[in-house]
């Protein structure tokens, strides 16, 4: 199972998914496309634990963090 | 008759007044509880993104270290949602403060996850679009805790 992570004011909403079933990979590339179209930043990790910002949906991507656009304080 | 009455009618009021304030302890008690486990929530997805070391770091003092991905500058983020980014030098000291967060009101362990990631992925613009600020270096040891400086964000 892959997850899609999001940031929000609840802490986060996690959205599982088997990357294996077309319907629900459709379903996660179109969530990844609508947050980041509304300035979401989507970060994924490799085994290490290094964190990468993506542009684009990967389909192979374990787990994906979304976090909103960041402002100065 | 009349005493009777009035002494019901105080019973009934002080029965009401009793319960209400047990309905409004009930819900402070049930809001905190949503808001520990919301802050819970943000904590445990810190740790999972954090690197061994950091989390280590984090687990006994409540702050980590993370590297710029730009310049190689090292910044100590704090516990906490504003304020609590320092840049530090060799030694560990505070060197500046920068300000900045995501927005939508995250709890802490979001906001400090949101920092580490946005520096180590892409350092510049991220200190583009935050505000600096000045922070004193500590005379008691090399920790201090941030400064409650008020942030508008």
């Amino acid at each position: 199972m892959a997850i899609q992570i999001v940031m929000d004011h609840t802490g986060d909403t996690r959205h599982w998914f088997d990357p294996d079933d077309i319907k629900a990979l459709s379903k996660a590339e179109k969530r990844f496309e609508s947050l980041t179209s509304v300035g979401y930043t989507a970060a994924v990790r490799d085994a290490a634990g290094k964190a990468t910002v993506t542009r684009s949906f990967d389909p192979a991507a374990e787990e994906t963090l979304f976090f909103p656009r960041l402002v100065g304080g | 008759m009349l005493t009777e009455r009035v002494s019901t009618a105080t019973r009934c009021l002080w029965r009401s007044v009793t319960a209400g304030a047990r309905n409004v302890l009930t819900w402070r008690e049930r809001y905190r509880a949503m808001m520990d486990a919301r802050e819970a929530r943000g904590i445990t997805l810190l740790r999972e993104w954090l690197s061994p070391m950091q989390r280590a770091q984090f687990d006994a003092t409540k702050y980590f270290d993370v590297v710029g991905c730009d310049t190689g500058r090292r910044y100590r983020i704090h516990y906490g949602r504003v304020t609590n980014v320092h840049q530090i030098d060799e030694a560990g000291q505070p060197v500046r403060g920068w300000c900045f967060v995501p927005s939508g009101g995250l709890v802490a362990g979001d906001t400090m996850l949101v920092q580490k990631i946005a520096l180590e992925t892409n350092e510049q613009s991220t200190l583009a679009v935050a505000n600096r600020f000045r922070v004193q270096a500590p005379r008691g040891g090399p920790t201090r805790t941030p400064p409650r400086r008020a942030c508008s964000v």
